[in-house]
């Protein structure tokens, strides 16, 4: 069991200036809100009031990106809980006046409001089994409910006149602009120091590769409700900076176009980067201001080509465009080393079930068209049990149906001595299953450090604040790392791994759930001769010395023969035979199956 | 509902300073015309900019006032409230102009007036509206509900024998108050109202609303949307399905009934300006539009005539105050009476003006028929002094 | 009764003229086109300009037809080709078309809202009450779209082109089928379609830069629900268009025009593959 393993230092790219990255936001920080401190008696009264304005609608593009371009949901709805917010302090202060309470009551509203809308919204976007799209559907309906629902509150809500004329803060425009200024900064550093940390990590995963991420463990829907609820929030209290300024309140406030606009400010600035987001916000904010008087319709015309060109051209945004002519002519990135450690106490549940795999008249049917059918088998720990069959027999239905409760038709299945029910797959993880996809599944835009660390979420909730400098991983999973060679690479991104070691790190990341049941579909595929003997070697390992039982769908009969100890021959759905490697290979009907010709009584073997 | 994709203010009109006063380079007065270039007023707006562009062009040419040339700055308010904060923080705090003279939805003009407050700016509201809207730099040169309602109502009593109304707006301020106003008016003078519908006011889809009507068995329609597009939409949905009862509406202007063509004929319409009046003034002022303008003279109406008159107030008030001082040009307002098409016309009941009302019918070619004429109505008590 | 009836139906119909360009772009490119209410607005003022020329209408409608397939096929060849791999940023470069669109029209037309007569005034007497001759053409209307496109998609060779396309894109390649141009002529009609709906409904209401706005976001919810089949379009239409009509009538018109949009958000969490193989 090596100690341990450190990453070289080689492989680590020079810090820039000497500064780290926690240091240089800082310095950032101070110098924007000097900058915002300062201002106001410098500019113009004009430009003043146009800031504050567009520093409140930034925290919104903000929340925005956060959204999208970390998370990954192209959402239109964030404006009506902009809308939520501008409207629960306009209407407080019309209805009661203007006073403390009234406006601790205003925030309260906005909150409690915020959070309800919020949560049933995520409740409908994020269902297990949701996509991307439909949550686009969903996050475009709510703006126009609220702004219908707006025009329907005759003089409560104002309806299309919305309200004015009400009392507000009294702050002169020099303290509005450094109120809004420094809620901005303080927005941007909160988000920026979460996006960089571990849990912001989550988020990309989240984003690159949701059925990964749900197969390891994790629930995707219940973290994206979270995501929403705060961002929401966020947002709703720039809405009700913005009408507490600007004391009107219009439909406009909620609408979805002004949510277009927003992801439109985001889309030009640079999406998941946060400062993109502010700095789309603020330029397309006051250039507007500036231009739709003296270029009217020109200026409308160029966001829209900008917006084409950006979406088909430079999909990075300006900011983007920025860093990779700074990363031309810098090492800019200064992430720090990570050390691998082993656990030394599992923290997986104390297990000890004997029945690793339990499937009794497993069934699946589209109509009346069978694919898997009267299904029966148990497997125990420390097996190697590999699947066979033509194609189209049922195999990758047949690891579906065992790691995804919703799939299965009818019939019976228990992982590690439990039930799974209609259980969806990242409760199942937790039972102590693992599988690993055909195509190596893994995050692309993550490192290798990051991929595991995310692989190690549901033991180990990642930070809000930081990157870990430790990896704590189970001994298999070190070992899969070092034998491949990634103990070395930990700071490279996934996506610029061959082949085989995206397979490696796979496995690893499976690994790294400590799983007792494993399930590899196709593992071999596209390996080479030398990865296919040092992955042979890894999987008896882990089956003769951790006792994990390992289920193996293959194509590869040589591989097959050479590691399994039982071997199931599933055949048009049903399973034909279930026997030993020497049984199986040497059995005529197993002969007839693949090639689909009646063995003669002469051919036939004792 | 229709959201607008963007706002846009036009660029600001050059002052049109004649060549007999280049010699003057004086520092312009700056008038800025906050106007619903898009957006429901958007039918209206170009008539209400060609006033306002005569009045500045008769006053330069001879001479300005006070010696100094008018500007105008022209911005769009997108006929509603967030368009109109920014373009009133375009034209108060940008372009700094000392005084807006405008008509505007009522959306955007409250949610002009506390950035006109701020920016402590003379405001001539140059539209009829729902009434009781008090700023101390707010004044009126139209119509109130109390001067145009009863017209209407009293001649369908009378004449039509009403009895059975039904009332039809946009839901904003301007819709519901005028529609409240008429809706205690019928009732006081002995009517009934079965149905008041609103949609919003981008709203274009009046199918429900119309089939209510005519399942409701009224005898007679009221209606008040925002001025421009509801109005074209309505009257030719209304027509569509075959509604031919005594229509009364509150809030089209003889333009916007040229444009609904053959659906406008019957139209009863309550009015401070139609284009048939005969006096030596109006048929001036018709005169100049024409050869300023044109063929691309847009009809002047009841809400465009008031801004020519409103820039001639102005006028008068800085002579009077001896300079563009706010304070002392607001005061001045009150007190300074203004000839023009509508006849002599002075804000001094509460900042409100009495006007000469007249109830028409709008003829198959688009013109309107006057019926009746009242002269100087009384606006009531608008603005009452706090006690 | 009869009215709600014929109204719910006649604004079915209308809802379907409208939906059934993004249906055809949807179902064979998976792709939610959100330059088509600029394509409706494209529609709207080519009617107008007939209106102008002094056109019959009947020359109006294949002219805003052409001027809507027109801009389709520049728009497919130009932006969307290289974006079927991603799906969601299509959805944000057709909502920047049209925007460019919509200032285009701007630009040359002017921004103001402007009318076009009904070339069919007047009321139709049914019996017990007199409905809006207009308003019925609509639905002769949105039955010859539906019949033609049947037609063409069950009867042509390019029909027959595009159903295997729909079907399974690598294999109809693999069988000779010009798939690029496949999805290059359906973007197009899919287009010219929506700007025959914009310039059917001008005499309904007006003509702006945006007109097309309100109709996208139902066009939209209904073309999801429906699943990519043209039946259960003109089905989801009928349900949903006269729940819509049914609201507005009796309950508020301003809760109306938000039933088709929460009903298809809930249909759809139902049954994400929407209606199509019921």
């Amino acid at each position: 069991m090596p100690d341990t393993q450190q990453a070289s230092p080689a492989a680590a790219p020079p810090m820039i200036g000497g500064f780290s990255p926690v240091l240089s936001l800082a310095a950032a920080a101070l110098l924007m809100v000097g900058i915002v401190v300062v201002a106001p008696s410098f500019l113009d009264t004009y430009l003043v009031n146009i800031l504050i304005r567009a520093f409140f609608v930034a925290i919104a593009a903000v929340t925005v990106d956060i959204m999208w371009g970390y998370s990954g949901t192209l959402t239109f709805g964030q404006s009506a809980f902009f809308g939520i917010g501008v409207y629960a302090l306009a209407i407080t202060f019309t209805e009661y006046g203007f006073g403390t309470w009234q406006a601790l009551m205003a925030l309260g509203v906005t909150l409690t409001i915020t959070a309800a809308v919020a949560a049933l919204t995520g409740w409908l976007s994020f269902y297990p089994g949701s996509t991307p799209l439909y949550a686009s559907i969903v996050s475009l309906v709510v703006p126009i409910v609220l702004v219908q629902i707006l025009y329907s509150g005759g003089t409560f809500t104002g309806s299309s006149s919305g309200l004015v004329g009400f009392e507000s803060f009294d702050l002169s425009f020099e303290d509005w602009f450094r109120l809004a200024g420094l809620s901005l900064i303080a927005v941007a550093v909160v988000a920026l120091i979460i996006m960089r940390s571990d849990t912001g990590r989550l988020l990309t995963a989240l984003r690159d590769n949701d059925a990964r991420c749900t197969y390891l463990g994790i629930d995707t829907s219940r973290m994206r409700i979270i995501v929403l609820i705060l961002t929401a929030l966020v947002a709703s209290l720039a809405g009700f900076g913005y009408a507490a300024f600007g004391a009107v309140a219009a439909p406009e406030n909620a609408s979805f176009t002004f949510g277009t606009r927003l992801i439109i400010m985001v889309a030009l600035g640079g999406r998941g980067t946060i400062i993109g987001a502010i700095v789309g916000a603020l330029s397309i904010e006051v250039a507007s201001a500036y231009l739709s008087g003296s270029l009217p319709y020109v200026w409308e015309l160029i966001i829209g080509v900008a917006l084409i060109t950006v979406i088909l051209a430079f999909p990075d945004g300006l900011v983007g465009v920025i860093r990779k002519l700074v990363r031309g002519l810098h090492r800019f990135q200064a992430t720090e080393t990570v050390r691998l450690r082993p656990l030394t106490v599992s923290t997986a549940a104390d297990k000890t079930s004997e029945m690793a795999i339990e499937v009794r008249e497993l069934g699946k049917h589209f109509g009346s068209l069978s694919v898997l059918d009267g299904v029966q088998f148990k497997a125990h720990r420390a097996e190697l049990l590999s699947l066979v069959g033509p194609n189209g027999a049922g195999k990758t239905t047949l690891i579906r149906c065992l790691s995804d409760g919703r799939e299965r038709s009818t019939g019976h299945v228990a992982i590690a001595g439990q039930p799974i029910d209609y259980l969806p797959p990242d409760r199942i993880v937790r039972f102590g299953l693992g599988r690993k996809f055909q195509t190596a599944s893994v995050f692309e835009p993550l490192t290798v450090a990051e991929c595991l660390r995310v692989a190690r979420t549901h033991h180990a909730p990642p930070s809000l604040t930081s990157t870990s400098t430790f990896l704590d991983l189970p001994a298999a999973a070190i070992a899969v790392l070092e034998r491949s060679g990634l103990g070395e690479r930990l700071s490279e991104e996934a996506r610029n791994l061959s082949h085989g070691l995206k397979q490696a790190l796979e496995l690893a990341m499976v690994l790294a759930l400590e799983p007792e049941v494993l399930l590899l579909d196709e593992p071999t595929a596209g390996l080479t001769r030398a990865e296919r003997q040092g992955f042979a070697d890894i999987l008896t390992t882990l089956v003769s010395r951790d006792r994990l039982c390992i289920l193996l769908v293959e194509h590869d009969l040589d591989f097959v023969r050479e590691i399994s100890s039982r071997i199931i021959v599933l055949h048009q759905g049903r399973i034909a035979l279930d026997g030993s490697v020497d049984e199986v290979v040497n059995s005529a009907l197993v002969r007839e199956i693949y090639t689909g010709q009646p063995s003669s009584a002469a051919e036939a073997r004792p | 509902m229709r959201s607008r994709l963007f706002l846009t203010s036009l660029a600001a009109i050059a002052a049109m300073t004649p060549a007999m006063t280049l010699a003057l380079a004086a520092d312009p007065i700056r008038i800025g015309v906050p106007v619903g270039l898009s957006g429901a007023n958007s039918v209206v707006a170009p008539s209400v900019v060609q006033s306002a562009e005569l009045a500045v062009e008769e006053i330069n040419a001879k001479g300005g006032v006070l010696g100094r040339p008018l500007a105008l700055d022209v911005a769009d308010d997108g006929s509603g409230a967030a368009g109109a904060q920014k373009a009133f923080d375009a034209l108060i705090f940008q372009k700094k102009v000392n005084v807006l003279i405008s008509m505007e939805t009522s959306a955007a003009r409250n949610a002009g007036l506390p950035i006109v407050a701020r920016g402590k700016t003379p405001f001539i509201y140059t539209s009829f509206y729902e009434g009781k809207s008090c700023s101390p730099y707010l004044y009126v040169n139209a119509w109130v509900p109390e001067q145009q309602v009863p017209p209407i109502v009293d001649y369908f009593n009378k004449e039509k024998k009403a009895k059975n109304y039904f009332l039809i707006g946009s839901d904003y301020a301007f819709g519901r108050g005028m529609l409240s106003f008429t809706k205690s008016y019928i009732e006081k003078t002995g009517g009934k109202v079965l149905g008041e519908e609103y949609l919003p006011m981008d709203g274009s889809d009046w199918t429900p609303i119309i089939s209510k009507l005519k399942a409701s068995g009224a005898d007679a329609i009221i209606t008040s949307t925002a001025g421009g597009a509801p109005n074209v939409t309505l009257t030719k949905q209304l027509r569509a399905a075959g509604v031919n009862l005594p229509y009364g509406n509150l809030a089209v202007d003889e333009g916007t009934a040229k444009s609904m063509g053959g659906d406008a004929t019957g139209i009863y319409i309550s009015a401070s300006y139609v284009t048939g009046i005969d006096s030596a003034a109006n048929k001036t002022f018709l005169a100049a539009m024409s050869k300023k303008f044109g063929a691309d003279l847009k009809t002047p109406n009841d809400l465009s005539v008031p801004e020519y008159e409103a820039v001639y107030a102005y006028k008068a008030a800085v002579e009077k105050a001896g300079g563009t001082d706010p304070t002392k040009v607001l005061a001045a307002l009150e007190e300074v009476s203004v000839d023009g098409p509508r006849g002599a016309i002075r804000m001094n009941k509460q900042r409100h003006a009495p006007l000469t009302m007249y109830l028409g019918q709008v003829q198959a070619d688009g013109s309107v028929n006057v019926i009746q004429s009242f002269p100087n109505v009384d606006p009531g008590a608008q603005c009452p002094p706090k006690s | 009764m009869l009215t709600v009836a014929l109204d719910a139906v006649t604004t079915a119909a209308l809802l379907f003229i409208i939906s059934s360009g993004l249906l055809i772009v949807f179902g064979v490119m998976k792709i939610i086109n959100f330059a088509h209410a600029a394509f409706v607005t494209v529609g709207g003022y080519a009617a107008l300009v007939g209106a102008w020329l002094g056109l019959p209408w009947l020359l109006v409608l294949p002219l805003a037809f052409a001027a809507g397939a027109v801009c389709g096929g520049l728009t497919e060849a130009i932006i969307v080709r290289r974006l079927y791999q991603r799906p969601l940023d299509a959805i944000l470069a057709t909502w920047g078309l049209g925007i460019v669109i919509g200032q285009l029209v701007t630009l040359v037309f002017g921004r103001e809202v402007q009318f076009v007569q009904a070339p069919i005034t007047g009321t139709v007497d049914l019996g017990s009450l007199d409905y809006s001759a207009y308003r019925l053409v609509m639905i002769a209307a949105a039955v010859v779209v539906a019949v033609v496109f049947t037609g063409l998609l069950g009867g042509t060779r390019l029909g027959l082109s595009t159903r295997a396309v729909i079907m399974n894109e690598m294999l109809a390649q693999g069988l000779g089928v010009n798939s690029a141009r496949v999805r290059l002529v359906t973007f197009a009609i899919g287009s010219g379609l929506a700007a025959l709906s914009g310039a059917l409904i001008t005499p309904l209401s007006s003509v702006d830069p945006n007109m097309g706005l309100p109709w996208l976001i139902s066009a939209f919810m209904l073309v999801m629900v429906s699943g990519g089949s043209l039946l259960a379009l003109a089905v989801s239409c009928l349900v949903l268009g006269g729940c819509q009509v049914i609201v507005s009538t009796f309950v508020n018109p301003i809760l109306g025009g938000l039933t088709i949009a929460i009903l298809a958000a809930i249909v759809l969490r139902i049954r994400p593959e929407g209606f199509a193989r019921a």
